[in-house]
Parts: structure tokens; sequence; C-alpha cells
């Protein structure tokens, strides 16, 4: 065979879980399982982990700690949260700390749970390399981030847009837009490092495009703001949206601030090595939601898609 | 001051008052709560002190005075100088030439010199108390009201009677309005506990149920495809015998088939097989442990059954300890567990288990070390059950030990504790007509006693 297998780790204090994932992925990849938490964070600083699969309720450290741990000694290991239970406080933990790539529960479906490993892998391989490649490169000048970044804040108040325009430098470009239309209009028109979006509807257009959004413009980041205690709807926006950031409202000042921050940051990232645009893969969507649409939405949609066409062209 | 006002009403009252009263009664009530005593001023004219006892007299007959038990004396100025009540005037003119004694000398030879004056500022309460103080009986005089610049009318004892009345009212209203709002935010607060404690136990028990059924249903995908596999080589292994033993036509794919066996076998063989079965047992523990659980939790709840009935206490014991199995087998706490022979208990089981699973919960989250211990005693004590729960855990600081059953009272950070865990299970044993003990050493442990009558609260409905 041509390159050696990717190597996955497995964590969950149930033996039988990791019992059962070893068959499933037995001859996929290079297969490391263990119980605690510790031990595999201990195993990322020993050696190239592609992906870590970890459950969230554990003795010692939670799943969501481990990942955070992972990603703090080895960014480039992919991140899988495989969970019996999605209480809402380890979903958000999840995203803002875990950074995950998916959010998984259990009981799974061995086949998208296998080609969810394998995608990951794929990612996590090319990335290992890359930083391989250039050692230093990823801790390049993180100063001219800021520079010339235009930020889309949907909010149908207008406090959040205010926000948003103080707690950014004068060089980032704040456009505020009350609507989902202005919004795709704004996209469409401009390359938009960061949208800012505040949900007050879990079935709404806003969820539905943030992840169509995803799949057309990979290099902008979603942080969304939402008083929605509702742990599927931010399942859904991680796997199918790889939303960057969810804040519930009222977001703590410090929290956006570092959010949008941290957005910045990555965009500016994500466009010098394009490369990295994989690690935001997406589900598909559950539904399309052209059905749901009005005229004028779909309108700005074509618009963003024709746009989306031109810049891979 | 109440005890005092009580004396009111049995005191004898002119009836000449108490109808006059009937049409004043609404107006003193409207304005008594507005501003004391100002609120009941009647512009009485008053009589000088130089007036004749006759005259006076016969302005007591006049219809504006009709109310009143007394006439304010006032010297020029506005000095209120005393107060004639009709009684002292029909006491004289009973006498035996009374009105020809009296009737032509000044009305300063009859009035009362020490007259009840209060300012028109005095608040209802304090003229209540005052009135009190001073009141004979059978109550013959009113009172004169003053400002600062002397005389400004009369009040009646009676109006300040109704007005106090009618506060006394209003304040048992109010008292009313705020114990049934109490009482439902109450009951609110035991539902929302009740509903805490669910929720986590609920996140407890889907983690637990989903994590077998997580291996299971992986497990069982894999063997449906292994079985395939073995199906198609079971299958291409026949082909191929039946291929040379001529049992079939001798065809040209011969070589085909024995490359797919060859292909099969490399996915199916001996040793995955045995694998598999592996996977089986752990499949059949695995719906074992959830149909357990499902078991416990219908026991737990006993959705099927309500109200009072005998229960064994141990099963209850039990019950809740695999309710709360996996936060203690999470944080590796010891339970040993001292089980007496207990008669069974009338209560009402699903309220006894909310007990139970307060102080079983409790004791796992005060234990912050690695040697965590939890003892659950029961014993029967004559027609009494005692339950015992105690732990290794940090203990209760001395200051919180009589506090603990306290609505509210909590040391949990907000999320993690609602403070109603041990007010609700305070609650619960006393319904019983049981009680519920706490004592602790900081550093060392708590230790929970339950006392039970086994002939359930004999009155009390629990
Ligand atoms: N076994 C125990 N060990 C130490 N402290 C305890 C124990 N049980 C109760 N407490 C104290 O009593 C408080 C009130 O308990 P409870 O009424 O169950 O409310 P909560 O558990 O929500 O805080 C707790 O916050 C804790 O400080
Ligand atoms: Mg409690």
């Amino acid at each position: 065979m041509s390159a050696p297998l990717p190597s996955v780790l497995f964590v969950d204090d149930e033996e039988r879980i990791l019992r059962s994932l070893r068959m499933l992925f037995r001859g996929r990849c290079e297969i490391l399982t263990t119980t605690s938490g510790r031990e595999a964070v201990e195993w990322v600083r020993r050696r190239p982990v592609h992906v870590v699969v970890s459950d969230q309720r554990m003795p010692g450290m939670t799943g969501v700690e481990v990942l955070r741990e992972v990603a703090a000694h080895s960014p480039a290991t992919m991140r899988i949260l495989l969970t019996g239970y999605a209480d809402m406080d380890a979903v958000t933990a999840s995203v803002n700390d875990g950074e995950i790539y998916r959010f998984i529960e259990k009981p799974w479906v061995a086949q998208y749970l296998v080609d969810t490993v394998e995608q990951a892998a794929r990612v996590a391989r090319h990335d290992f390399a890359l930083a391989a490649a250039r050692p230093a490169a990823s801790a390049a000048s993180p100063v001219d981030t800021a520079v010339a970044a235009r930020v889309a804040v949907l909010d149908d108040e207008g406090a959040l847009a205010a926000q948003v325009r103080e707690l950014l430098p004068a060089a980032v470009r704040v456009e505020h837009a009350p609507d989902l239309e202005g919004t795709l209009e704004l996209l469409a028109d401009h390359d938009v490092a960061v949208v800012i979006a505040r949900l007050s509807s879990a079935d709404g257009d806003v969820a539905d495009a943030l992840k169509q959004l995803k799949r057309l413009r990979p290099a902008t980041l979603a942080i969304v703001v939402s008083s929605l205690r509702d742990s599927r709807l931010l399942i859904g926006l991680i796997n199918e949206g790889q939303v960057f950031r969810f804040l519930l409202q009222p977001a703590p000042r410090e929290l956006l601030r570092r959010g949008l921050a941290a957005a910045l940051e990555r965009h500016a990232h994500l466009r010098t090595q394009s490369d990295l645009l994989q690690r935001h893969a997406v589900d598909a969507p559950r539904h399309e939601p052209v059905a749901t649409t009005t005229g004028r939405l779909l309108q700005a949609w074509r618009r963003l898609r024709e746009a989306a066409m031109l810049r891979i062209a | 001051m109440t005890a005092a006002l009580q004396a009111f009403p049995t005191a004898p009252i002119a009836s000449d008052v108490a109808s006059r009263d009937a049409t004043n009664d609404a107006d003193a009530r409207d304005r008594a709560p507005l501003s004391g005593l100002a609120g009941l001023l009647l512009p009485t004219e008053p009589v000088r002190p130089e007036t004749s006892v006759l005259d006076v007299a016969q302005q007591f007959l006049d219809s504006r005075h009709a109310g009143l038990l007394s006439l304010p004396v006032v010297a020029v100025g506005g000095r209120p100088v005393g107060m004639i009540s009709r009684y002292e005037l029909m006491r004289v003119f009973l006498q035996p030439y009374g009105r020809e004694l009296y009737g032509r000398r000044p009305i300063t030879a009859l009035m009362d010199r020490a007259p009840l004056v209060l300012p028109l500022s005095t608040s209802i309460d304090e003229a209540a108390r005052t009135i009190a103080a001073h009141v004979r009986s059978p109550i013959t005089d009113d009172f004169v009201l003053v400002d600062d610049a002397g005389y400004a009318g009369t009040g009646l004892v009676l109006d300040v009677l109704h007005a106090v009345e009618h506060r006394l009212a209003e304040r048992s209203r109010e008292l009313e309005r705020a114990y049934a709002r109490l009482k439902a935010s109450q009951s609110q607060l035991v539902q929302s506990e009740k509903m805490a404690s669910l929720g986590q136990m609920v996140a407890g028990l889907v983690h637990e149920i989903n994590t077998p059924l997580g291996y299971v249903r992986n497990n069982v995908e894999m063997t449906r495809a292994a079985l395939g596999d073995a199906a198609r080589l079971v299958s291409a292994q026949q082909a191929v015998i039946d291929a040379l033993t001529g049992e079939a036509e001798p065809d040209d794919d011969l070589d085909t088939r024995f490359a797919e066996v060859g292909h099969l076998r490399t996915r199916v063989d001996a040793a995955a097989l045995d694998d598999l079965c592996g996977l089986l047992d752990d499949t059949v523990h695995g719906v074992g442990q959830i149909g357990e659980l499902v078991l416990n939790l219908k026991d737990f709840s006993r959705l099927d059954q309500a109200g009072l009935q005998k229960a064994d206490i141990n099963r209850l014991v039990e019950s809740a300890l695999r309710i709360v199995a996996h936060v203690l087998r999470k944080r590796d706490i010891e339970v040993v567990l001292k089980l007496g022979e207990i008669p069974p208990l009338d209560c009402a089981p699903a309220q006894i288990n909310q007990v139970l699973l307060n102080l079983l919960s409790n004791a796992a989250q005060a234990i912050e070390h690695e040697r965590g211990r939890i003892v659950v005693a029961t014993q029967a004590l004559d027609r009494r059950v005692l339950v015992v729960v105690e732990d290794n855990g940090k203990g209760i600081e001395a200051e919180h030990l009589s506090r603990v059953f306290d609505p509210f009272f909590t040391t949990k950070p907000v999320g993690q504790g609602t403070g109603m865990g041990l007010a609700i299970s305070h609650q619960i044993v006393e319904q019983h007509g049981g009680a519920i003990r706490v004592s602790s050493k900081p550093g060392t442990g708590t230790r929970f006693l339950v006392v039970l009558p086994v002939s359930g609260a004999a009155g009390a409905a629990p």
C-alpha cells in the first residue's frame, strides 16, 4: 500500500465501546485506544495522532477538556466528540474550547462514523505534511490580520452590531444588515472574513443560511449569538456549518472580543494557506433552504453562488 | 394595641351615634388611610366657655351635632379648654333640681377640663393607642383635634375604630395574598427541584443507556456485514465444491470462483468470527444493562403505582443506589450496605425515593478525594425504621449545620445546587410523621439519619 495508515485515537471509559470501535476500524487506520483522558493527552504529546475521537462524560477529564488539550499540543490533529448525552454546556464548550470537527451522538451509524473519521484523517495528514514542510509558517505575522478585513453583522435589533463595531479596531469594516437578504448581498459583493449572526429562532432561515454559506465560502467564519439553549440546533451548526463560536446571549463582552479576534486571525490564516480550508468541510445540510425562501432571498443566494463560482474560477 | 382595641366593640355605645355612623362610615373609611386623623376631622362649631349650660343643651339638639357624644369648649383665640358630653348634661339634668341649679351657670362648671386633645397630624395607630389609654366605659366623649393655630374640629372615637378595623382587614387581605403567593411559589420550587434532580438524573441515564446502545448497535451492524460476507463465502465455497465434485456443470469461471473464495477468506476467517462472538457477548451484556436501567427507572418513579403503600425500605435504598450508580462509579466511590431486617413500611415510595436520592447525591457531591465511601444502613427499632446515609466527604461547617434544611441554602455553584434538596426531604419526612437529623465533622464526613414510623404518619396525610 502507498502511505502508512493514519493514526486514530479513541478515548472512552467504557472498554466495550473501544472494543467495538477497534473492530470497526480494523484495517482502516492505526488504532490507539485508552480509557483515560490524561493518557490520551500523553499519546498526542508523544507522537503524531491524526484524529482523536473522545467520549464526553468520563471520570477525571471530560471529553472537551481532553480535546482542548489535544488542540493545544497538536493543532493539526482533528477532534471529534462521540458522546451519549449532549447537554448544552458540553456542546457549547466543544465549539468554543474544543473547536471540534464533528459532534457525533451515540448510538452512531457505523458508516457515517467511518466516513467522518476517514475524512478527518485525510485533512489531518495533509496538515501534518504542510506543517512539516513549513515549520514556522503557521506562526507568521498575526499582526496584519485585521488589515482591510470586513465583518458582517446580521442583527435585527442593531445592538449587537454596535457592540461589534466598538470592540474591533477601526481598520476593520463592520457592516450591519438587519436581515438575511441584506447579509447575503453583502457577502456576494465583498470578501467577508467573519459573519456574526444573532439567531432568534431554531428553524428560521438564518441557521440554514449559515450552513449553506460554509459550503460556498469556507473561509468565512461564523459567530452565532443566541439565547436558544438548543443542543440539537448547535450540533447542526457544528456538523453542517462549522460554526466558529457560539455565544449565549447576552454575550459577555470579553468573550465576544476574543471570539472576534480569533476569527479574524483564523480567517487571515486560511486565506494565506487555502489548503487548510478542508478543515472547514461540512456535512450536507439535512435539507436545502430553498424550499422556504422568498423571491428576494432566492435572488441573493443566486448572486452569492455566482460570486463563489467566479472566485473559484 | 390590638388587645386594647378589642375591648371597644363590647363597650356600650349610644344608639344615636350608631345610627349616625351608618352614613359617615364610608367616608371615614375612604379618608382615614390617606392622612391619619386629618381624614376623620369634623368641623364642629365649638361652644364658648361662658355659654350657659341650658344653651349648650340646646345646641346638642341641633341636627348638625346629632352624631356627637360631646361638644368642645374653646376659648377666644382657639385654645380648647374642655369638653362637655351629653352624658354629663343628662346626669346633671336627671338630678332633682339639676336643671334649675346648673342651667344658668357657664358650661365651665360642668365641663371635663382635661379632654383628649390630639394634633391633626397624629396617625391612626397612634390615636388608637392614646384613646385606648384614656377611654372610659361607657364611652362618653369624643376628642378634640388641634393644629398649629389651635382648635381645628372634633373626631369620633368610633371613626378611629372603623379606620383601624378597615386597616386591619386590608392588612389581613394583604397577608392572605402574600401567603397565597408564597405557597404557589413554594410548590413551584418543589416542582423545579424535582425537575432539576430529574433533569440531572435523565442526563445521566441517557448517557448510561446510549453508551451500551452505542456498542450494541455498532456490533450488530458489523455482525450483519460479517454474516453477509460469511454467507457469500459459504456459497462461493459450495460452488467450488460442486464444480470439483462434478455436481454442477464444470464451467470456465472456476478460476474466478477460486479467486472469490480467496478474497472472501481474507475478510471472514475463524479469527474474525471469534472476534465477532466476543462482540456478541458484549452485545448481550449491553442489552442486559439497558434492560436493567429501564427496570430501575420504572421501579424508581413507581409510575404504575401511586400514593401510600407498603414498601420495603431496603429495596428502595437499592433502587436509589442503582439510579446514582453512574455518578458513584465515575467517582470511584465505594458503597457499603448494612441493611437490617425491616418490616414493610407505610409510605409514599416515590417520595421516600426522592429523599434517598437527595441524600445519596449530596453525599457523592461532598466527596472530593479518591477514597470515597458511602455507608447506607437500615435498622428497625420498635415500630420505627432508621436509615443512615454516611459519607467521608468534606463535611459541613459548624455555622452551616443549622441551615442545611433551609430552602435555598446551598454552598454549591449556580447550576449545580438548588438548595432545595434537603428542604424538600425534610418536608417529606415530616409528612410521613418522621424526622431527619444531620451530624457532621468538617474534613471527616457527614451523617444523615432518617427515622420513619412503620405505620406511616398517624393522622397527617403524606
Ligand atoms: N453529605 C453532605 N456533605 C456535605 N455537605 C452537605 C451534605 N449534604 C448537604 N450538604 C450541604 O447542604 C447544602 C444544602 O443541600 P441541599 O438542600 O441538598 O441543596 P443542594 O445540594 O442543591 O446544595 C449543600 O449545598 C451542602 O452545603
Ligand atoms: Mg442536593
